[in-house]
Protein backbone atom coordinates (compact mmCIF):
# COMPACT_ATOMS: atom_id res chain seq x y z
CA UNK A 1 0.00 0.00 0.00
CA UNK A 2 2.48 2.73 0.97
CA UNK A 3 4.84 1.54 -1.87
CA UNK A 4 2.02 1.75 -4.48
CA UNK A 5 1.31 5.12 -2.65
CA UNK A 6 5.39 6.19 -2.73
CA UNK A 7 5.62 4.98 -6.47
CA UNK A 8 2.26 7.10 -7.58
CA UNK A 9 3.61 10.26 -6.10
CA UNK A 10 7.18 10.18 -7.97
CA UNK A 11 5.73 9.40 -11.00
CA UNK A 12 3.43 12.05 -10.80
CA UNK A 13 6.58 14.37 -8.76
CA UNK A 14 8.88 13.72 -12.13
CA UNK A 15 5.86 14.51 -14.32
CA UNK A 16 5.31 17.79 -12.56
CA UNK A 17 8.61 18.72 -12.40
CA UNK A 18 8.99 18.26 -16.05
CA UNK A 19 6.07 20.21 -16.88
CA UNK A 20 7.19 23.29 -15.11
CA UNK A 21 9.82 23.75 -17.34
CA UNK A 22 7.69 25.38 -20.26
CA UNK A 23 5.86 27.58 -17.30
CA UNK A 24 6.82 31.03 -17.16
CA UNK A 25 9.01 32.81 -14.43
CA UNK A 26 7.38 34.67 -11.37
CA UNK A 27 5.62 37.90 -12.20
CA UNK A 28 6.42 37.51 -16.10
CA UNK A 29 4.05 40.31 -17.45
CA UNK A 30 4.04 39.18 -20.80
CA UNK A 31 3.81 35.31 -19.67
CA UNK A 32 0.64 33.64 -21.77
CA UNK A 33 -1.67 34.29 -18.90
CA UNK A 34 -1.18 37.77 -19.09
CA UNK A 35 -1.28 38.87 -22.80
CA UNK A 36 -4.01 36.50 -24.33
CA UNK A 37 -7.50 37.89 -23.33
CA UNK A 38 -6.95 39.42 -19.80
CA UNK A 39 -5.86 43.08 -21.33
CA UNK A 40 -9.13 43.25 -22.69
CA UNK A 41 -10.80 42.75 -19.93
CA UNK A 42 -8.48 45.05 -17.81
CA UNK A 43 -9.07 47.56 -20.47
CA UNK A 44 -12.78 47.13 -20.85
CA UNK A 45 -14.26 46.34 -17.61
CA UNK A 46 -15.16 49.63 -16.18
CA UNK A 47 -16.53 51.35 -19.23
CA UNK A 48 -18.79 48.40 -20.21
CA UNK A 49 -20.10 47.36 -16.24
CA UNK A 50 -18.86 50.43 -14.54
CA UNK A 51 -17.38 48.39 -11.96
CA UNK A 52 -14.27 49.61 -10.43
CA UNK A 53 -13.26 46.21 -9.10
CA UNK A 54 -12.54 44.16 -12.29
CA UNK A 55 -12.93 40.85 -9.95
CA UNK A 56 -16.66 41.36 -9.29
CA UNK A 57 -17.28 42.78 -12.84
CA UNK A 58 -16.26 39.46 -14.50
CA UNK A 59 -17.92 37.29 -12.07
CA UNK A 60 -21.04 39.23 -11.78
CA UNK A 61 -21.18 40.95 -15.05
CA UNK A 62 -19.54 38.46 -17.64
CA UNK A 63 -19.59 35.04 -15.89
CA UNK A 64 -22.98 35.98 -14.03
CA UNK A 65 -24.86 32.50 -15.35
CA UNK A 66 -21.15 30.61 -14.35
CA UNK A 67 -22.42 32.44 -10.57
CA UNK A 68 -26.15 31.70 -10.56
CA UNK A 69 -24.83 27.51 -11.14
CA UNK A 70 -22.62 28.13 -7.92
CA UNK A 71 -25.58 29.11 -6.19
CA UNK A 72 -26.95 26.06 -7.51
CA UNK A 73 -23.96 24.09 -6.96
CA UNK A 74 -24.37 25.27 -2.77
CA UNK A 75 -27.96 25.01 -2.70
CA UNK A 76 -27.52 21.56 -3.73
CA UNK A 77 -24.97 20.48 -1.35
CA UNK A 78 -26.47 21.94 1.28
CA UNK A 79 -29.95 20.07 0.57
CA UNK A 80 -27.77 16.90 0.37
CA UNK A 81 -26.09 17.47 3.86
CA UNK A 82 -29.69 18.10 5.05
CA UNK A 83 -31.16 14.83 3.59
CA UNK A 84 -28.04 12.92 4.78
CA UNK A 85 -28.08 14.42 8.54
CA UNK A 86 -31.91 14.63 9.26
CA UNK A 87 -33.33 12.81 11.73
CA UNK A 88 -35.42 9.56 10.68
CA UNK A 89 -39.39 10.00 11.16
CA UNK A 90 -40.92 7.08 13.23
CA UNK A 91 -41.69 3.90 10.91
CA UNK A 92 -39.13 5.39 8.48
CA UNK A 93 -36.50 2.56 7.27
CA UNK A 94 -32.83 3.42 7.72
CA UNK B 1 20.88 26.15 -12.86
CA UNK B 2 20.32 28.11 -9.60
CA UNK B 3 18.93 31.08 -11.32
CA UNK B 4 16.27 28.54 -13.02
CA UNK B 5 15.20 27.04 -9.26
CA UNK B 6 14.95 30.66 -8.19
CA UNK B 7 13.10 32.24 -10.67
CA UNK B 8 10.25 29.67 -10.78
CA UNK B 9 10.33 29.10 -6.68
CA UNK B 10 6.70 29.30 -6.85
CA UNK B 11 5.41 25.74 -9.00
CA UNK B 12 8.17 23.91 -6.53
CA UNK B 13 6.11 24.96 -4.00
CA UNK B 14 3.08 23.96 -5.46
CA UNK B 15 4.56 20.68 -6.41
CA UNK B 16 5.59 19.70 -2.78
CA UNK B 17 2.02 20.80 -1.69
CA UNK B 18 0.09 19.06 -4.39
CA UNK B 19 2.35 15.77 -3.54
CA UNK B 20 1.69 15.63 0.05
CA UNK B 21 -1.94 15.99 -0.61
CA UNK B 22 -1.69 13.13 -3.06
CA UNK B 23 -0.37 10.59 -0.79
CA UNK B 24 -2.62 11.56 2.07
CA UNK B 25 -5.12 11.06 -0.02
CA UNK B 26 -3.60 7.53 -1.58
CA UNK B 27 -1.76 6.24 1.11
CA UNK B 28 -3.31 7.16 4.25
CA UNK B 29 -6.09 4.63 5.48
CA UNK B 30 -8.25 7.43 7.12
CA UNK B 31 -11.03 8.70 5.74
CA UNK B 32 -10.29 11.86 7.50
CA UNK B 33 -6.88 12.04 6.27
CA UNK B 34 -7.81 11.47 2.88
CA UNK B 35 -10.45 14.20 2.85
CA UNK B 36 -7.61 16.62 4.25
CA UNK B 37 -5.40 15.31 1.60
CA UNK B 38 -8.14 16.30 -0.86
CA UNK B 39 -8.24 20.19 0.49
CA UNK B 40 -4.62 20.40 0.46
CA UNK B 41 -4.69 19.19 -3.25
CA UNK B 42 -7.63 21.81 -3.78
CA UNK B 43 -5.08 24.54 -2.04
CA UNK B 44 -1.96 23.69 -4.39
CA UNK B 45 -4.09 24.24 -7.50
CA UNK B 46 -5.57 27.28 -6.08
CA UNK B 47 -2.41 28.63 -4.91
CA UNK B 48 -0.95 27.86 -8.64
CA UNK B 49 -3.66 29.48 -9.92
CA UNK B 50 -3.72 32.87 -8.35
CA UNK B 51 0.10 33.05 -8.72
CA UNK B 52 -0.21 33.01 -12.59
CA UNK B 53 -1.81 36.43 -12.64
CA UNK B 54 1.15 37.94 -10.68
CA UNK B 55 2.99 40.82 -13.05
CA UNK B 56 6.28 42.07 -11.66
CA UNK B 57 6.92 45.88 -12.14
CA UNK B 58 4.25 47.85 -9.62
CA UNK B 59 1.69 46.08 -10.89
CA UNK B 60 -1.41 45.99 -8.06
CA UNK B 61 -4.53 44.68 -6.96
CA UNK B 62 -7.05 44.46 -9.99
CA UNK B 63 -9.39 47.46 -8.43
CA UNK B 64 -9.57 50.51 -10.80
CA UNK B 65 -8.19 53.43 -8.75
CA UNK B 66 -9.16 57.12 -9.23
CA UNK B 67 -12.52 58.69 -9.78
CA UNK B 68 -14.57 55.35 -11.60
CA UNK B 69 -17.75 58.18 -12.68
CA UNK B 70 -15.15 60.52 -14.62
CA UNK B 71 -13.83 57.08 -16.68
CA UNK B 72 -17.13 55.58 -17.26
CA UNK B 73 -17.39 55.39 -21.01
CA UNK B 74 -14.27 56.89 -21.83
CA UNK B 75 -11.95 54.66 -19.62
CA UNK B 76 -10.16 53.15 -23.02
CA UNK B 77 -7.15 55.57 -23.09
CA UNK B 78 -7.36 55.79 -19.53
CA UNK B 79 -6.35 52.36 -18.12
CA UNK B 80 -2.88 50.63 -18.39
CA UNK B 81 -2.73 46.98 -18.15
CA UNK B 82 0.38 46.42 -17.05
CA UNK B 83 -0.46 48.26 -13.86
CA UNK B 84 -2.87 45.89 -12.43
CA UNK B 85 -2.37 42.17 -12.14
CA UNK B 86 -4.82 39.52 -14.29
CA UNK B 87 -8.24 39.63 -12.33
CA UNK B 88 -9.30 36.15 -14.70
CA UNK B 89 -7.15 33.63 -12.56
CA UNK B 90 -8.70 35.29 -9.21
CA UNK B 91 -12.43 35.00 -10.91
CA UNK B 92 -11.51 31.14 -11.67
CA UNK B 93 -10.28 30.64 -8.06
CA UNK B 94 -13.37 32.11 -6.51
CA UNK B 95 -15.49 29.21 -8.33
CA UNK B 96 -13.07 26.66 -7.37
CA UNK B 97 -12.97 27.91 -3.72
CA UNK B 98 -17.10 27.14 -3.16
CA UNK B 99 -17.27 23.99 -5.34
CA UNK B 100 -14.47 22.84 -3.08
CA UNK B 101 -16.63 24.44 0.44
CA UNK B 102 -19.57 21.96 -0.97
CA UNK B 103 -17.38 19.05 -1.65
CA UNK B 104 -16.09 19.06 1.50
CA UNK B 105 -19.23 20.11 3.02
CA UNK B 106 -20.85 16.83 1.56
CA UNK B 107 -17.59 14.49 2.18
CA UNK B 108 -18.05 14.96 6.11
CA UNK B 109 -21.89 14.21 5.44
CA UNK B 110 -21.10 11.35 4.09
CA UNK B 111 -18.11 10.37 7.10
CA UNK B 112 -20.60 10.97 9.73
CA UNK B 113 -22.87 8.45 7.70
CA UNK B 114 -20.34 5.78 7.64
CA UNK B 115 -19.35 6.22 11.15
CA UNK B 116 -22.94 5.76 12.47
CA UNK B 117 -22.68 2.77 10.53
CA UNK B 118 -19.47 0.89 11.01
CA UNK B 119 -17.97 3.33 14.43
CA UNK B 120 -14.81 3.26 12.54
CA UNK B 121 -13.43 5.69 10.03
CA UNK B 122 -10.27 3.29 9.06
CA UNK B 123 -10.85 1.78 5.48
CA UNK B 124 -8.77 -1.66 6.64
CA UNK B 125 -11.68 -2.30 9.25
CA UNK B 126 -14.50 -1.11 7.34
CA UNK B 127 -13.11 -2.95 4.78
CA UNK B 128 -13.13 -6.49 7.35
CA UNK B 129 -16.52 -5.51 8.60
CA UNK B 130 -18.13 -5.53 5.19
CA UNK B 131 -16.35 -8.88 4.30
CA UNK B 132 -17.41 -10.37 7.40
CA UNK B 133 -21.13 -9.32 7.41
CA UNK B 134 -21.46 -9.31 3.48
CA UNK B 135 -22.77 -5.71 3.53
Amino acid sequence: MKVIAIAIILLTGGLLIYGVEDMPGWGDPDSPASSHVSPKYIKEALGKTATPNMVTAVLGDYRGYDTMGETAVIFTAGIGCILMLRKKRKGEGD
Amino acid sequence: MLEYIISKYNFWVYVILLLIGLYAMVGKKNLVKKLIGMNIFQSAVILFYVSIGVKKGGATVPIFLGNAHAAHGHGHAIIDVASYINPLPHVLMLTAIVVSIATTGVALAVLILIFRRYKTLELDEIMKIRKETGV
